[in-house]
């Protein structure tokens, strides 16, 4: 029971720690505001799922319908599940990056993530409808046995070489020049174009890397989680990714994986104690959390814009020191 | 043949409702430069509200009244207390829309706890059907178109021909300019918060009463309709929400109605991708969702 519990914790961390990543990347980095995150993440999962089980005519299977059903050994459907994750942001990107506002995209991509789950809800065929896929296999399933203490141990360590994997490419992608062109893109996008950066293209890989990172996290979790349906990816899931790396400190790895340990963890925490003190009717307790998850926002966004751990300032050497603040998202008062 | 014309009796329906949240929410836009993603919640809230009035044996369009009053002062507060400061603090247009994302997400859960997750009905409807042709509508039904082309006339004859409409106009296209000018703008922004805040407390009582019975659910539903009619239009052109209402009440009754009434809000959307790509800045605005150069 207690191996059970440490292996929830810290796959579930895992798991939040690489949307957080992701979405710091988009976010944080390229000020891309994907209100569809979790979309991505639902895309990895579902074809992690998909890729992972018997054809829907199974004996055991056969009371869910789904496309797919290829049972491929285990590195194959997180990978597949990365892949779907990038190939599902390619389209969503084309449509809403290329000529929109900034804050139209946001909107844009807040209600693709409505319908997308509207449409799988009600689209029974295509991967079961609002019911979800179950009894969807563990990795090495068949291999080793699963059911073990020595498994979750064994899950932990993927989950974390994983999140190691993901941090060393955000890590890259951050300190690199591309990484710079994205800052100097989400600063002052006008100016980045002018000298010459393609700022559709640059938003357009970064929503693809972030939707390929979005994908392998949706695919870690439905390993362990063993089942998958529209209600786990409900547009209010991107917020909590949102707040998390807004109290973490945007645009900073560190700050994005603190803050997927101090919201969603913290949060997910929090349910499991209240949760046994039985409080007030039964949809209190959850509803008081999300009203909680909106009061950080705004407190933080208020307070302290960048966060708990701020980014830091890059200045070159010998550079004049520059008195003006980051104000992308909230800055100085405008006179 | 009656299948498509009976469709079309709804679409005038589905074009009234539409059209009564559409203009709520471009105005907002257009005056205030702020894209609530709220308004959906405040609809339901509102409509809410004037649910407990109707359970308390308050006449249905009395509780209309009392739901737009809602509407108005909730609004209202939401902007006082936590747009308006936002806005004065510097907060960039994405800010904002993260901003008002949390505090539609604050809205809706804390009505929760309040008004469940079950789905109601106002009480006294009336469901007695006048026919014309193939067209049956009921009474509630015919009721509600009237009521859309009054607001609509109303807004317009405020918009035209007063000195508030044309002070609200002065501060949408430039509120440093109508502020130099000696226009009160903070009072013209309170002013814009009131009304159309009733607008759409009216809105959401009207979707709920259009739609039978409705759940705390139905305010992301109806927000999408309105944005889809919105950007249709030309985000903040009241003018252009109005014919982006008509456009999707139409299109999305006649759908329903020879394809699956379950993909009327997915018909919505692939009109608003539709203009996304083709026509961004929407059918009147010049510039609308359309970025700057790059």
């Amino acid at each position: 029971m207690n191996t059970y519990y440490a292996a929830n914790l810290l796959i579930f961390a895992g798991v939040d720690i690489i949307a957080c990543l992701a979405l710091n990347l988009q976010f944080g980095v390229s000020g891309v505001v994907n209100f569809s995150f979790i979309v991505f993440q639902a895309a990895g999962a579902y074809a992690a799922a998909v890729l992972s089980m018997p054809p829907d005519t199974a004996p055991d299977y056969s009371f869910q319908i789904y496309v797919g059903g290829y049972q491929l050994p285990f590195p194959l459907p997180w990978i597949g599940g990365a892949i779907v994750g990038g190939l599902v942001a390619l389209p969503v990107g084309v449509v809403v990056l290329r000529r929109l506002r900034a804050d139209y995209q946001a909107i844009a991509l807040l209600v693709t993530s409505i319908i997308a789950n509207t449409v799988i809800n009600n689209a029974r065929p295509l991967l079961n409808g609002a019911a979800g896929l179950a009894l969807v296999p563990q990795p090495l399933d068949g291999l080793v046995n699963t059911s073990t203490n020595s498994y979750q141990y064994l899950y932990i360590a993927l989950t974390a070489i994983s999140v190691a994997i993901v941090w060393f490419i955000a890590a890259r992608i951050v300190n690199s020049p591309y990484g710079r062109t994205l800052r100097a893109m989400r600063e002052n996008e006008l100016a980045a174009s002018a000298l010459g950066k393609n700022s559709t293209a640059l938003k357009m890989t970064i929503f693809v890397v972030g939707g390929a990172i979005a994908g392998l996290s949706g695919a870690i979790l439905v390993g362990f989680l063993q089942v998958w349906a529209p209600s786990t990816w409900l547009y209010p899931e991107t917020i909590i990714l949102f707040a998390a790396v807004i109290v973490g400190g945007r645009g900073n790895n560190v700050g994005a994986i603190l803050g997927a340990l101090l919201v969603p963890v913290g949060f997910e925490e929090v349910t499991r104690l209240l949760g046994r003190m039985n409080i007030g009717p039964p949809n209190l307790i959850p509803a008081l959390e999300w009203v909680c998850i909106g009061l950080l926002i705004l407190g933080f966004l208020w307070f302290r814009p960048k966060g708990v751990v701020p980014e830091q300032r890059r200045v070159f050497p010998g550079a004049l020191a520059v008195e003006e603040e980051t104000r992308w998202v909230v800055g100085k008062r405008a006179r | 043949m009656s299948l498509l014309i009976a469709a079309f009796g709804f679409g005038l329906v589905s074009m009234a409702v539409i059209a009564l949240a559409a203009v709520g929410f471009t105005m907002q836009f257009g005056i205030t430069n702020m894209i609530n993603l709220a308004y959906g919640e405040v609809m339901i809230a509102s409509a809410f509200f004037a649910y407990y009035l109707n359970q308390a044996r308050v006449s249905v369009w009395i509780a209309m009244l009392g739901g737009a009053a809602f509407g108005a002062v909730f609004s209202f507060l939401i902007n006082r207390f936590v747009y308006a400061p936002f806005q004065r603090k510097g907060t960039a247009l994405l800010g904002m829309v993260i901003v008002s994302l949390a505090v539609s997400l604050m809205i809706s859960n804390a009505m929760l706890p309040i008004v469940g997750y079950f789905s109601v009905a106002y009480r006294e409807r009336f469901s007695h059907l006048l026919r014309f042709g193939d067209i049956a509508l009921s009474v509630n039904q015919i009721v509600i178109i009237g009521l859309a082309v009054a607001v609509m006339l109303a807004v317009h004859a405020l918009l035209r021909y007063t000195r508030l409409g044309k002070a609200m106009r002065a501060t949408a296209a430039n509120p440093m300019l109508a502020r130099n000018c000696g226009i009160p703008a903070n009072r013209v922004i309170d002013a814009v918060w009131l009304i159309t805040g009733s607008i759409c407390g009216l809105a959401g009582v009207v979707a709920a009463l259009d739609s039978d019975s409705f759940t705390i659910a139905s305010g992301a539903t109806f927000l999408i309709t309105a944005l889809a009619a919105a950007v249709l239009g030309g985000a903040g052109q009241p003018y252009g929400a109005m014919i982006g209402a008509v456009i999707i009440g139409l299109v999305t009754e006649l759908s329903a109605a020879v394809w699956a009434p379950d993909y009327k809000q997915v018909v919505a959307f692939a009109i608003l991708v539709l203009v996304m790509v083709l026509r961004p800045q929407g059918l009147l605005a010049k510039r609308g969702a359309l970025a700057a150069a790059g």
